[in-house]
């Protein structure tokens, strides 16, 4: 059985990230990746392959084609794994509310864990949202 | 080979009339039977670069403006050849046979965007819009707009009636 101090114990090591970034979406984390605020001095890498990943980052919209792959991504990480959906169009699709070709709502397709608000986010934000990682593992079910 | 001296070419072998509009840059208007032979002749003459086919929707005239703009890296002459197409049944000549990759992709474009069918093209499928059961969205008739609200949002959800104002 895998209950919720062992999967706390697993992640809390170091969270390992995937990212799934459309458009704009990887500027919002470039300098959260880099010196300034380095998000690896919590841990935090990002990994070459979901397999390997505990969180997913996604971030930017996506199309209609790219939600297929996302929820390929999605499907291939192990378990316990926690969804970070970045930005406002994540949200509501943003400025392109009204586009043909563009997922309106993540979560109506992949389950999202946390929305990080912004255009783009703020560093201190992904951070914020990191750190509440934790507390999503223990409102998880054992299994 | 300088632009006059294509002009006068293009002239003597097909009886068109090209329009130089500055250095190194000529437009030419030609009927759609004709452009798989001028393009072949163009492409005898260097014209190896096929840089992109752009489609302009005429709604009022009934009509698809299609443009193919050429490029010869020997000659550096930029060449844009304008045909148009009926917009109800918008059919014409695939180029793939002469500019092979280039054309075909963005062939397969157009045809998603706007419904303009290639034949000879080999693969016409989906680019972009996957699972796509509506009009063609780049059309001037498509309202993508009625058709997002129609989609993607309830008019009844409290928090969703701003995007019906």
């Amino acid at each position: 059985m895998v209950t919720k101090a062992k999967k706390l114990k697993r992640m809390i090591k170091s969270i390992w990230i995937f990212n799934w970034f459309n458009s704009c979406g990887f500027m919002d984390l470039i300098p959260v990746v880099g010196s300034r605020w380095d998000m690896e001095r919590f841990g935090m890498i990002v990994t070459g392959t979901p397999r390997h990943a505990d969180v997913l980052f996604i971030a930017g919209y996506q199309t209609s084609k790219s939600i297929k792959r996302a929820k390929r991504i999605y499907e291939q990480m192990p378990e316990p794994r926690v969804v970070i959906a970045l930005g406002s169009c994540s949200m509501t699709g943003g400025m392109y509310w009204d586009s043909y070709n563009t997922i309106k709502r993540l979560s109506d397709h992949i389950p999202v864990n946390l929305y990080v608000p912004g255009c783009p986010p703020r560093p201190e934000a992904v951070f914020e949202a990191a750190e509440k990682i934790f507390q999503h593992v223990l409102e998880m079910k054992d299994e | 080979m300088n632009e006059k001296e294509l002009i006068g070419e293009l002239k003597s072998e097909f009886g068109i009339e090209g329009d130089i509009q500055r250095d190194r840059r000529i437009w030419i208007t030609i009927e759609k039977e004709n452009l798989l032979k001028v393009c072949t002749f163009l492409h005898k003459k260097n014209f190896e670069h096929l840089s992109t086919i752009s489609v302009t929707d005429w709604p009022k005239k009934g009509t698809y403006e299609l443009t193919y703009h050429l490029w010869s890296y020997l000659d550096k002459i930029f060449i844009s050849i304008k045909t148009e197409i009926s917009r109800d049944k918008p059919e014409i000549e695939s180029l793939t046979q002469i500019w092979n990759g280039s054309a075909q992709i963005h062939e397969r474009e157009l045809h998603e965007l706007f419904g303009v069918v290639f034949n000879g093209n080999p693969d016409l499928s989906p680019l972009f819009l996957e699972d796509w059961n509506s009009a063609p969205p780049f059309r001037k008739d498509f309202n993508w707009r009625e058709y997002v609200r129609g989609k993607y949002y309830d008019r009844k959800n409290e928090r969703e009636k701003p995007y019906f104002v």
